[in-house]
């Protein structure tokens, strides 16, 4: 399927201004009323909802419609009306769920989005975001006929993000690869295997949970001794990240190793049966801060291992979320990048339907709500550049939007509630910090770096 | 007659770490990871030194910890790369993990033991405690006498521990103090002369990691279903035959080290004056050396006393020792470490089970000395030999006698 682009919606961004509605009809009608608009927007119970034409890749505009006046073009994916073959007979307007075709009275014939030829003026009138043209399908054009290195069938709970990281990453990584899986869910659902058999289609093993930075390190150095480019890649637990296996992983980094290590977090460990890890949240229900008379989840906040990597003086150190796929595809492919010249780590959320009790199929929905109530905050970080916020931080939903959808939060008190909207708002100003080069250590690090550039030259 | 003369050995003087860093130098070693620890540091330094002034071409990692440095050379091992290192002591205590996991992979790496006596009492000092707590591992293990056996050992030690019928890990243990730091005439052998004893290593592609040959190294093996309980004792019996196997090629690997390279050491025992002997010192390490001066002293005043001194420890050469006590009925084993579950020493407890299998029953005695760095003397074993020629028939595992006790 070609990658067509669109105009898309974000209402939790939209201030019902109208601007877009007057700049629309402006350009396609010559007058401001927003009665002209192809774009319509609407206040919807507190929020804003859209009518817009999707440009659908199997509209119904143009299978109703008797005339042929209708027609998706292959080479924009624009659906494009023909008024010299149009018979006026609204056919279209009824099969279309979007609004997105409707009947004009003052031109007298049916009217939709040809998005401006590629430059849509109502986007570019959007000052807060709402609304962006974008690329549908980018991700999937870009890494569809990559092949999916880890076999089918791997016995991941059903819904596991997880396993949607995995698919995805090392899909991008390619097959010249090793691949380290600490003891945890990602080995657990079979990626090294059992009993002689093997779920990876690349070099694949399981280091010790403490050791996968280390045993990296020297499957790195011998390919670079032979002359192999070889990428040496971790997708590790954050427990085999942050807590047994964090000596291993600061001695990579400190040292410059050059490997890709992947850190997907699901804030405990999930396979042994759901204990608490040290980037388990406050709050938070896990087997070993169980909720009683007198225990009410962990009573610390999660350990900040990005942050700490950061100070590592590593080559890429980045967040990212499923919730948020081109994103995290971009920062891939930074990390890959990175990993050739020194250290690359990469921080990725992931939602535990199991451990974490919340329904499977919402798993999207929970790794964006986690982002966009600034519970997870989106960064990345390379030396020279210092730290930028990948997503603006502004307009969070509530934290209790995100809180309410957990099992493991579900016995939270209003005062608990308080505290991790506290840690959030202080995670938040501390990243804004660094971001802002306000962070003393940041603006150091980014002057180091810089002279260090520029001694090299 | 042929007039080619053999050019004389360059000889050097040097302690026991600087022969191993030399032993690896010659062994043309790929990598090599280190961490600090008394009483090996200088052999880490040596090594150091070696990679920076270009005359050993290897990967030089200098990690964090032990716990890094074996499981660096687990990842070179498993691409490809000859690797070593060495540690000891709470070091040896701190890459247990790894460490345990080598010979279950059947990586072929050699790791000196720089023996130390394990914490606690706080001692920085030799003793064989270190190593002998992890005998039953899978690992085998040589012990050393002199500097030179240390720098012989370490290079066979590639040849054995590469052996296809073999495929385990090596220690090659030499004591802390003693060796470590003292210094002799040390012959070099030379380079052409290993290279023709030492082939350059081979992928072991029985556990690899490469992507032109993809494979899933170390799955989940075992369980009580399906083909698990009989695959892993697959793997644990072969294990052990290999272990069995190693006996026949470390003797092999001797003999052709003092064909190709003119110096002969005892492979899995050594019998020193064992000829008609009716007392027998077992001896391990380099307290073996003031032990055969005891024995020498005491043969000028008439007595039948020889010595067998182990060298190889595990895999234990049950066979070779029975032989070499040969008709001693009285023996005295000496350890420089503890077994706290029998109340003698580890050597003590193997030989006498050695003894067992054999259906022999001669009067033994466990001696234990030179613990945490203290000196084993002539002395001391000049009293070890009254002791075991006035051993009463019956004497068995019983009271052990404390060499260093009296000492002031």
């Amino acid at each position: 399927m070609p990658a067509y682009n669109t105009i898309a919606f974000r209402p939790e961004l939209c201030n019902g201004c109208g601007d877009c509605m007057r700049s629309c009809a402006s350009v396609k009608t010559g007058s401001a009323d927003p009665a002209n608009s192809r774009i319509q927007i609407a206040a919807d119970d507190g929020s804003y909802a859209l009518a817009l034409c999707r440009q659908c890749a199997d509209p119904k505009c143009v299978a109703s419609c008797p005339a042929a006046a209708l027609d998706k073009h292959g080479d924009d994916g624009v659906i494009a009306w023909d008024g010299s073959k149009c018979v006026n007979c609204l056919l279209c307007t009824v099969g279309c769920a979007y609004g997105g075709i409707v009947y004009n009275a003052a031109e007298r014939h049916v009217v939709k989005c040809d998005t401006c030829d590629g430059d849509p003026a109502c986007v570019k009138v959007c000052d807060t975001g709402a609304l962006r043209y974008i690329t549908t399908a980018r991700i999937y054009n870009e890494v569809g006929d990559l092949e999916d290195l880890f076999a089918p069938g791997l016995s991941g709970c059903q819904g596991c993000n997880t396993e949607l990281v995995m698919r995805h990453t090392l899909r991008r990584i390619g097959p010249d690869t090793v691949l380290a899986t600490p003891p945890g869910c990602i080995p657990g659902m079979g990626a090294v295997g059992y009993n002689g058999l093997t779920g990876t289609k690349v070099p694949v093993f399981h280091p010790l949970l403490t050791n996968t930075a280390s045993m990296l390190t020297g499957i790195k150095r011998q390919y670079r001794r032979l002359g192999r480019e070889v990428n040496a890649v971790a997708l590790a637990g954050d427990g085999g990240a942050a807590d047994v296996g964090f000596q291993s992983l600061s001695g990579a980094a400190e040292r410059g190793e050059q490997i890709l290590f992947i850190c997907v977090d699901n804030e405990g460990y999930m396979n042994t049966g759901m204990q608490r890890s040290s980037c388990t949240p406050f709050g938070a229900w896990t087997s070993t801060t169980p909720v009683g008379e007198r225990g009410r989840g962990k009573t610390q906040d999660a350990k900040n291992l990005p942050v700490l990597m950061m100070m590592h003086n590593c080559e890429y150190v980045a967040t990212a979320s499923t919730g948020f796929m081109e994103d995290l595809y971009a920062k891939l492919d930074r990390a890959i990048d990175a990993s050739k010249r020194g250290f690359a780590y990469l921080h990725i959320y992931s939602p535990c339907t199991t451990g974490w009790r919340f329904p499977s199929q919402d798993n999207m929905e929970v790794a964006r709500k986690a982002v966009e109530s600034n519970f997870v905050l989106l960064w990345e970080f390379a030396p020279g550049e210092g730290l930028r916020l990948s997503r603006d931080p502004g307009r969070p939903v509530a934290i209790t939007e995100y809180l309410r959808v957990l099992g493991k939060f579900r016995h939270l008190a209003d005062e608990d509630v308080r505290h991790i909207q506290g840690t959030v708002n202080r995670n938040l100003r501390f990243i804004e910090g660094l971001a802002g080069g306000q962070h003393p250590a940041m603006a150091s690090l980014a002057a180091d770096r810089a002279d260090q550039a520029g001694t090299q030259r | 007659m042929n007039a080619v003369v053999k050019p004389r050995p360059r000889a050097i003087v040097c302690d026991g770490n600087e022969a191993a860093a030399w032993a690896v130098t010659l062994a043309h070693v790929d990598m090599v990871a280190v961490y600090p620890i008394t009483p090996q540091s200088s052999l880490v330094e040596y090594l150091a030194k070696f990679v920076a002034d270009g005359r050993l071409n290897a990967e030089i990692v200098d990690v964090e910890g032990e716990h890094s440095v074996l499981s660096v050379l687990h990842g070179g091992a498993l691409a490809g790369a000859r690797t070593y290192t060495g540690t000891c002591g709470p070091g040896l205590a701190f890459m247990f993990e790894p460490y345990l996991r080598t010979p279950g992979l059947r990586l072929p790496i050699v790791m000196s033991i720089v023996t130390r006596d394990t914490l606690t009492p706080q001692s920085v000092w030799g003793g064989h405690q270190d190593a002998m707590s992890v005998r039953e591992t899978g690992w085998i293990q040589l012990y050393c006498e002199s500097v030179q056996e240390v720098l012989d050992t370490t290079i066979m030690a590639y040849r054995i521990a590469e052996h296809r019928g073999v495929m385990l890990p090596v220690n090659v243990c030499h004591d802390g103090n003693y060796l470590s730091y003292g210094a002799t005439r040390v012959e070099l052998p030379e380079p052409a002369d290993v290279d023709a004893f030492l082939p350059p290593p081979a992928v072991h592609w029985h556990a690899a990691l490469d992507p032109e040959r993809p494979m899933g190294v170390d799955p989940l093996t075992g369980g009580a279903g399906g083909p698990g309980p009989a695959m892993f004792v697959r793997y644990r019996k072969g294990h052990c035959a290999a272990m069995q196997h190693a006996l026949g090629i470390i003797a092999e690997v001797h003999e052709d080290w003092a064909r190709l390279i003119g110096r002969r050491h005892a492979a899995l025992v050594e019998a020193y004056r064992m000829e008609d002997a009716e007392s027998a010192l077992v001896t391990i390490g380099s307290m073996s050396g003031a032990a055969k001066d005891a024995v020498d002293q005491a043969r000028a005043r008439g007595e039948r006393v020889g010595l067998v001194r182990v060298k190889t420890y595990r895999p234990f050469p049950v066979a070779a020792l029975i032989e070499a006590l040969g008709d001693a009925s009285r023996i005295g084993v000496v350890d420089r470490s503890v077994s706290f579950g029998w109340n003698c020493g580890p050597l003590y407890q193997d030989v006498i089970a050695a003894l067992h299998s054999a259906r022999r029953r001669p009067a033994t005695q466990s001696f234990i000395g030179g613990l945490a760095g203290a000196d084993l003397t002539t002395d001391h074993f000049g009293r070890v030999i009254e002791l075991v020629g006035a051993l009463p028939d019956d004497s068995g595992l019983g009271a052990v006698i404390w060499l260093n006790e009296q000492d002031r």
